[in-house]
C-alpha cells in the first residue's frame, strides 16, 4: 500500500507529522499533477521530482517536507549532494541547487531565534517558497522562475547612460587637457622669447665688448708703433702703461666657452623663430640685410610642429569615429617618430614637406629638422654625403662648388643649420668660401671636409673660421658624429657636454681643437695676441703682411689651375646658372677676390676682406714636406 | 706615402669578397644605403656614376698630360683620389694620390721635385698602372652589380 508507506514513513522520520503530508492520496496527486503539467519550466526539472523525493521513504533521512509543511528540508547536506542531485538536477552541487532555488523564490530559512539553532539539526537547510505547501499543489503552477530579462535589460540601460556619462567625463577631461596644454605652450611660448631677447641681447654686448677691444688695441699699436704722433720717437719701446694695457687686454679671454653654445642658441632661435638676424649684428658683423629686431613672426598656434593636441577645434576629425582613430594628423604623446602617419589631411602640408618618406628610425631631431649645406665638386662624394645626412632626417642641399655655396649662403633667409666644406674645388676653394660665408652667417658652424689634414691645414681651417674638420674619406658615422655634435641643441635628446665623440678631431687628437688659443699667435709678424682666438674674434689683428714672397703661394698664379674657362667648363654640367660669373684670387700680395658680374656686391663693398689674412697660412697649405695627408 | 687608414679587411660577415682593390669597409658602407640587398638601386648608381666620372676624369688627364699640364694633373688626381676613395678602390686612390704629388712637383714622400719632365714621365707611368687597377675594379664591381 503506497498510501500506507508514505505515511508511515512520514511520520517516522518526521516528529509530528501533518495529516495532509501523510495523506497518500494527496502525495500521488501531486505527482499526477506534476505528470500532467510536464516540464514547464526549469522548476519543474529541478524541483517536481523533489516534491516526490520529499516523500520517498528512501530520501526521508535526507530530504522531507518540513514540520509545518510550508517548506522542505534538506538534512543531510552531503548525503543529499551525492545521491540525489546527480539523479534529479543537472546541477549536480550543492550551491547551484541553491541558486537555482533562489532563482525560483525559495528562500532559505534562518533561524535566528532559539541561538540559531534550526530545529531540523544544525547542518539541516530549510527552504520555503509562500506557494510551495503541502497541501496546495495547484499552487505549484505558481511557482515559477523570476524573470531576469527585465532586470537585465535595466542593467543595460544603466550600463549605456553609465557609458555615456563616461564619455562625457572624458570629452571634459580631454577638453580640460587640451586647455593646460595650450597653456603650457602659451608659457612655453613666451619663455622662449624671453630667452631669445636674452640670449640676442648676451651676443649683441659681446660684439660690442670685441669692437671695443678691438678699438683698444688699434689704440695702443697706433700708439705704440706710430713714431709721427711724437709720442714715442724712438718706436722701439713701449711705454710702461702701454705695455699693461697690452697685456690686460690680452689677458682677456674673449671667447668664451659658453659663447658656442650662446650662438648654437641663437641659431636655433632664429631658424625656429624666423627672425633672420639678431639684434647685435651691428658693429662688427655687418651683415647683408636688415639689422635690428625683426618682429617675432613666431605665431605659436598656428605652428602645427608643436601642438600637441589640436586646440578648441578638431580639425575635421571627430575623435570618437573609430576611422579616425589612426589617422589623428597631430603628434600624438610618445609617438617615436613625432610624425603623422599619413599627411592626406590639407591641414598640416608643413609637417609632411620635411618628412623624407621611408626613415628607417626615428628622427633623431627635436621640433626643427637641420637643413645642411653640403659644399662638394665630387658628386659621388656629394651624393653619398647626402644620403647619409638625408637618412639622419636633414634637409640637404648640395653646392658643387665654393661660389655655389656663397650664392646659396646670400641667398638663403634663413641661415643654414650646418655646412659641411670640401677644400679643393674649382673656382673658389673651400676656406675662401668660408671667410665669405661666416661674413654673412657667423654663426653657423662650417666643417672642412678634406683629406688634407696635416697640423698646418688644420689650423688654417680653425683661422679661418671653420669649427671642426672631417677627415675625407668620410665614414657614416663620422659624419653623423660631426653632424650631432655641431647641432647638439636641435636633437631630441641632447648629450650631455663633454661627452662629446673624441674622435672630433683627427689625427688621433694631435690636432688642436678650435678652441681659444694657437691659432691666432702663428706666424704673426707683430704684436700677438695670446688671449684671443681664431674665429671671428681675430680678424682686426690679423694684419696683412704683404710681402713678395707670397706671390709663390697657394692661389699664385703659376700653381692655381687659373680660373680658366677650362675649369669652367668642365664643371659646367652641374653648376649653377650664377656660376658664369668668375670669382678670381688675384696673384700679389692683397689675394682681395674680384668679383666678376658684380655679385655679392654686399661682399664687395665690404671694408673688411676676410682674406685680408696672412698669406703665410694659406702658404703653408702645401708647405712642409713630408706632412702630406699621414 | 699612401694613406694606410683603410684596413683591407675583406672578410667581413655577409659582405661579398671583391678582392683587394676594393677596400669592403668603405664599399659596404654605401651598400648599407640600399633598401634592400636585393634592391641595389642606389649604390649601383652611386658606382655607376663614379665609373663615368672616373673615365671623364681619366680622359681629362690624358689631355693635361698631353699639355703638360701639372696644376692640372694634380687637380685631377686630387678629385679622383676623394671619390675614389670615398668609393672604396683603394689603389686606384693610392696611385691618384702619386698623381696628385708628381702634379705638385713632389716626390712621392713630399719632397719637392723641381724636375717637371721627371714629374709628368712619373705621372705617365700612374696613369697607366691607375687605368688598369680601375679597370679590375671596375669589372669587378660590375659583376659583383650584375650578379645581385
Amino acid at each position: 500500500m503506497p498510501e500506507g508507506d508514505m505515511a508511515g514513513v512520514a511520520q517516522g522520520a518526521g516528529n509530528n507529522s501533518s495529516d495532509f503530508v501523510s495523506n497518500g492520496v494527496f502525495c500521488s496527486s501531486i505527482r499526477d499533477i506534476f505528470v500532467a503539467l510536464g516540464c514547464m519550466c526549469i522548476w519543474l526539472t529541478c524541483c517536481a521530482p523533489g516534491t516526490r523525493m520529499l516523500e520517498d521513504p528512501a530520501y526521508s533521512e535526507v530530504v522531507r517536507w518540513g514540520d509545518q509543511g510550508d517548506s522542505f528540508v534538506v538534512l543531510e547536506n552531503e548525503k543529499f549532494t551525492k545521491t540525489i542531485l546527480p539523479k534529479h538536477f543537472k546541477h549536480s552541487n550543492f550551491a547551484s541547487f541553491v541558486r537555482q532555488l533562489n532563482k525560483y523564490d525559495f528562500h532559505k530559512v534562518r533561524h535566528n531565534e532559539e541561538n540559531g539553532q534550526s530545529p531540523y539539526g544544525a547542518s539541516a537547510w530549510e527552504f520555503k517558497h509562500p506557494e510551495f505547501r503541502a497541501d496546495r499543489k495547484d499552487n505549484l503552477d505558481n511557482i515559477r522562475r523570476k524573470a531576469p530579462a527585465p532586470r537585465k535589460a535595466q542593467n543595460a540601460e544603466e550600463q549605456f547612460s553609465v557609458q555615456n556619462q563616461q564619455v562625457v567625463v572624458l570629452s571634459e577631461t580631454l577638453a580640460a587637457t587640451q586647455q593646460q596644454v595650450q597653456q603650457l605652450q602659451e608659457s612655453y611660448y613666451e619663455i622662449i622669447n624671453a630667452n631669445k631677447i636674452f640670449v640676442d641681447e648676451i651676443l649683441h654686448l659681446q660684439k660690442v665688448v670685441k669692437a671695443q677691444h678691438q678699438v683698444h688695441n688699434e689704440l695702443i699699436t697706433h700708439l705704440t708703433f706710430n713714431p709721427g704722433q711724437n709720442l714715442l720717437s724712438d718706436g722701439t719701446e713701449a711705454p710702461l702703461e702701454l705695455r699693461r694695457a697690452r697685456d690686460i687686454l690680452n689677458g682677456l679671454s674673449i671667447e668664451h666657452v659658453a659663447d658656442r653654445d650662446l650662438n648654437r642658441m641663437s641659431i636655433a632661435f632664429h631658424q625656429a623663430g624666423g627672425s633672420p638676424e639678431s639684434v647685435g649684428s651691428s658693429s662688427m658683423m655687418g651683415p647683408p640685410g636688415a639689422a635690428g629686431v625683426t618682429p617675432f613672426l613666431h605665431d605659436p598656434l598656428s605652428d602645427m610642429r608643436h601642438l600637441v593636441y589640436p586646440v578648441g577645434q578638431n580639425i575635421g576629425i571627430d575623435p570618437f569615429a573609430p576611422e579616425h582613430m589612426n589617422n589623428i594628423p597631430y603628434n600624438r604623446p610618445g609617438g617615436e617618430n613625432g610624425l603623422p602617419p599619413t599627411s592626406d589631411f590639407n591641414t598640416t602640408p608643413s609637417m609632411a614637406a620635411n618628412t623624407p618618406p621611408g626613415l628607417q628610425s626615428p628622427s633623431p631631431w627635436g621640433s626643427k629638422k637641420p637643413v645642411v649645406l653640403l659644399v662638394e665638386d665630387d658628386r659621388t662624394c656629394a651624393r653619398i654625403g647626402s644620403k647619409f645626412l638625408s637618412q639622419q632626417d636633414c634637409g640637404v642641399e648640395v653646392a658643387r662648388d665654393g661660389l655655389e655655396a656663397v650664392n646659396k649662403v646670400s641667398a638663403r633667409q634663413q641661415p643654414y643649420d650646418l655646412i659641411f666644406m670640401d677644400i679643393v674645388m674649382p673656382q673658389l676653394d673651400g676656406v675662401s668660401a668660408t671667410a665669405m660665408i661666416k661674413d654673412m652667417q657667423p654663426n653657423t658652424p662650417i666643417i672642412a671636409m678634406t683629406s688634407n689634414i696635416n697640423q698646418q691645414d688644420l689650423e688654417m681651417y680653425f683661422q679661418w673660421g671653420m669649427r671642426d674638420v672631417l677627415a675625407k674619406p668620410f665614414t657614416k658615422e663620422g659624419m653623423i658624429g660631426k653632424l650631432r655634435r655641431h647641432l647638439n641643441s636641435l636633437l631630441r635628446n641632447p648629450p650631455a657636454e663633454g661627452m662629446m665623440d673624441p674622435s672630433a678631431y683627427p689625427n688621433g687628437g694631435s690636432a688642436q681643437p678650435p678652441t681659444p688659443g694657437p691659432y691666432s699667435n702663428q706666424g704673426m709678424g707683430m704684436a700677438p695676441l695670446p688671449g684671443s682666438s681664431s674665429g671671428p674674434v681675430t680678424k682686426f689683428d690679423t694684419t696683412p703682411i704683404q710681402s713678395p714672397a707670397t706671390s709663390s703661394s697657394w692661389h699664385s698664379p703659376s700653381q692655381l689651375p687659373h680660373p680658366s674657362p677650362t675649369i669652367g667648363q668642365e664643371h659646367g654640367g652641374y653648376l649653377g646658372a650664377g656660376s658664369g660669373a668668375q670669382m678670381v684670387l688675384t696673384p700679389g700680395g692683397t689675394q682681395k677676390p674680384q668679383f666678376a658680374g658684380g655679385m655679392m656686391p654686399q661682399m664687395a663693398g665690404s671694408q673688411r676682406m676676410p682674406l685680408d689674412g696672412p698669406p703665410e697660412k694659406r702658404q703653408r697649405l702645401y708647405g712642409p714636406p713630408g706632412n702630406y695627408n699621414q | 706615402m699612401a694613406s694606410k687608414d683603410q684596413t683591407d679587411d675583406g672578410h667581413d660577415r655577409n659582405m661579398p669578397d671583391l678582392g683587394d682593390a676594393i677596400d669592403i669597409l668603405t664599399f659596404s658602407q654605401i651598400l648599407e644605403m640600399d633598401d634592400s640587398e636585393e634592391d641595389r638601386k642606389f649604390s649601383q648608381s652611386i658606382v655607376y656614376d663614379f665609373f663615368e666620372q672616373a673615365g671623364e676624369t681619366f680622359e681629362k688627364m690624358d689631355v693635361a698630360l698631353q699639355a703638360r699640364d701639372l696644376d692640372e694633373l694634380y687637380r685631377l688626381g686630387h678629385f679622383l683620389k676623394g671619390s675614389s676613395a670615398t668609393v672604396g678602390l683603394t689603389k686606384v686612390k693610392d696611385s691618384c694620390e702619386k698623381i696628385q704629388r708628381y702634379g705638385k712637383r713632389e716626390n712621392v714622400d713630399g719632397s719637392p721635385e723641381p724636375d717637371e719632365e721627371l714629374c709628368l714621365s712619373r705621372i705617365k707611368t700612374t696613369l697607366k698602372t691607375v687605368k688598369s687597377e680601375y679597370a679590375d675594379a671596375e669589372k669587378t664591381l660590375k659583376d659583383f652589380f650584375n650578379s645581385a
